[in-house]
């Protein structure tokens, strides 16, 4: 499970590390003792059939849910069954399959809640240390609309969240994630339902994002997008891991072909 | 003072009372998203906190009640807000570790049932049934106030509070701490994968909504005298609801609209209306009728209320961060000139 994985001295190899996660939905189980390490800087992609426990785990992970049993580390730290909050305050930001955008807010508003322990957040700083509080405001203001540019929703800027369409609310996620300044950004379904031309932008956005060294984990059902970024895949099914490395290595692998190599390619030949 | 200057002077009390206790509740519900169906439990806290502390002792006043201290104005009040405050706290750690939306409502009406109960038949607390009265009038020794010059006394030192208030609500609203608190209520998980915790939002939000009602409350034992559970029937949070529904979640220029047209021309000033002959108290229920139309019309026709949630622009954040430079580069400039000293 540690291929290509070259650890730099003093930090860990890894990013994430899970060990025998299981977690189960009124008997059912939805991952079934999962094992795999995420190499640190990488972009590692998390694939398999509908129901194999992908989008489980990133709630496992992200601490939005918590797991039966199993361990799961963060960069060397324990961080099993924390609660979301502290998770990514450690560094772990994440998007969802379904956006979930701060509809009421701006698209600037989204992005200007994502920094870590702003001061005007205590009520002790709104009232006896306004001017730190503006000159951080400031510097946050300017950041986002900054990260906003990149993204290509400058424009945007001042439209409720919620007004959005369905690949810039995609574009919002992750800018609004980045703006977190992650360690490890999960990032679920980041193409589904998105446009061939804004899905090339998104993956150029990804890779940008491991050359500043965030580590990337990805659920994705694209593998042309996964052979095109991603430097480490896990395969999942039924809740297990059954195989990690390169994808062109995995497309050998009998169990992953008929596991779900096999119905995707079906699929898209079909298609 | 005239009958007609008399009802005018209440009402401004009731505008500015329901003012300041519609922001409490907007930033529980209109800012966090917390469904706080008991807010009218911490109204008669702070009501009954702020009389007891202001009575002198129980013996021999034909009462029973806590503290009797004497405490004067404004540090009764500010004790009424404190110590609804407090019990926000208690209620925080109860409901909302736990529970969100209708789940997290119906729990809060029934802790201000159980609430209503207690105060309503433990007679040592705050006189029980009878509730409180006799309350000293604030300050009208100082300047010598009369039963009528206290009426136009009073409702300006509220209009001044609900005044200082707006302001340290619109700081809140429009600091970092406003936005966490509506990114919790568009959606606390999201808020939560962010880093925020939205249970210590929630605590925070809970902690300053309770004190304005605390005090809204406090003010109103203070200007009437006297504060019994008929004042605070579980039902009345509703009226509540409908004044910053009406007014506009989210905003506070809203709020006051709100308290003017539900509280002020919708509840009170009917009040003042002649009786209708052989009609006993019709008015009132009339007035309640009108409320729950105007909140099912408001409801299904302008949901966001007659002063809707502000957009908060980048232009008006920009022209923040100029101000900001500005007097930064001030007091920078000062600075150097008083080293330059």
């Amino acid at each position: 499970m540690s291929d290509n994985v070259t650890p730099t001295t003093g930090a860990p190899a890894y990013a994430l590390q899970c060990q025998d996660l299981k977690k189960a939905f009124q008997g059912v189980l939805a991952v079934a003792g999962a094992t795999f390490d995420v190499p640190q800087g990488q972009i590692t992609a998390l694939i398999g059939p509908n129901g194999a426990g992908k989008t489980t785990i990133v709630n496992l992970l992200s601490g939005m849910m918590q797991s039966d049993s199993g361990r799961m580390q963060l960069v060397g730290t324990d961080v099993t069954n924390w609660p979301s909050h502290k998770i990514a305050r450690r560094g772990l930001m994440r998007s969802f399959q379904l956006s979930r955008e701060l509809g009421g807010l701006t698209v600037l508003e989204n992005l200007l809640v994502a920094p870590k322990h702003q001061a005007g957040e205590s009520l002790f700083n709104i009232f006896f240390r306004p001017l730190a509080v503006r000159r951080e405001e400031r510097e946050n203001v300017e950041r986002a609309l900054e990260t906003l540019k990149t993204y290509g929703l400058y424009d945007l800027r001042d439209n409720r969240a919620r007004e959005l369409s369905g690949g810039q609310k995609k574009l919002l996620e992750i800018a609004r994630a980045v703006m977190a300044q992650p360690r490890v950004l999960l990032l679920d379904e980041p193409m589904a339902g998105v446009n061939p031309a804004l899905i090339d932008r998104i993956g150029g956005y990804i890779l940008d994002l491991k050359a500043s060294g965030v580590t990337v984990l990805m659920v994705e059902h694209n593998l042309n997008v996964v052979e095109k970024i991603c430097d480490h895949v896990i395969v999942l099914a039924e809740g297990r891991t059954l195989a990690t490395g390169k994808l062109s290595d995995l497309r050998a692998n009998q169990d992953v072909v008929q596991a779900y190599l096999g119905e995707v390619i079906n699929a898209s030949t079909h298609g | 003072m005239s009958a007609f200057w008399y009802y005018v002077f209440t009402l401004v009390f009731f505008l500015f009372d329901y003012f300041i206790l519609a922001m409490g509740l907007n930033i529980q519900y209109g800012e966090t998203g917390i469904l706080n169906f008991a807010y009218i439990a911490f109204v008669a806290i702070g009501a009954y906190v702020t009389g007891a502390a202001s009575l002198p002792n129980a013996a021999g006043t034909g009462q029973q009640y806590i503290m009797g201290w004497g405490l004067p104005f404004p540090f009764n009040l500010l004790l009424g807000g404190l110590v609804a405050s407090a019990v926000a706290v208690l209620v925080a750690f109860i409901v909302l570790r736990r529970l969100r939306t209708d789940y997290l409502a119906m729990v809060l009406v029934s802790l201000s049932l159980v609430l209503y109960d207690v105060i309503n038949n433990y007679v040592p607390l705050f006189n029980g049934a009878d509730g409180l009265y006799n309350v000293p009038q604030p300050m009208a020794g100082i300047f010598h106030l009369t039963t009528n010059s206290f009426i136009p006394f009073f409702a300006v030192v509220t209009g001044l509070i609900a005044l200082l208030m707006w302001f340290f609500m619109s700081r809140i609203m429009k600091s970092p701490l406003g936005r966490t608190f509506r990114a919790i209520r568009d959606d606390d998980g999201v808020a939560g994968a962010l880093g925020k915790n939205p249970f210590g939002y929630k605590l925070t939000s809970m902690i300053i909504g309770a004190f304005y009602a605390g005090v809204g409350g406090g003010l109103i034992i203070q200007f009437g005298g006297s504060f019994n559970p008929t004042a605070w029937l579980p039902g009345e949070t509703f009226v509540v609801f409908a004044v910053i529904i009406v007014g506009g979640v989210g905003n506070n220029v809203g709020m006051l609209v709100g308290a003017l047209v539900v509280e002020t021309l919708l509840i009170h000033l009917p009040a003042f209306l002649p009786e209708i002959p052989g009609h006993p108290g019709l008015i009132e229920y009339i007035d309640t009728m009108v409320v729950g139309a105007l909140l099912m019309v408001m409801l299904w026709f302008r949901p966001q209320g007659v002063v809707p949630e502000r957009v908060r622009k980048s232009a008006g954040m920009l022209a923040d961060r100029a101000r900001g430079r500005g007097r930064e580069l001030t007091t920078a400039t000062e600075g150097q000139g008083k080293s330059g000293e």
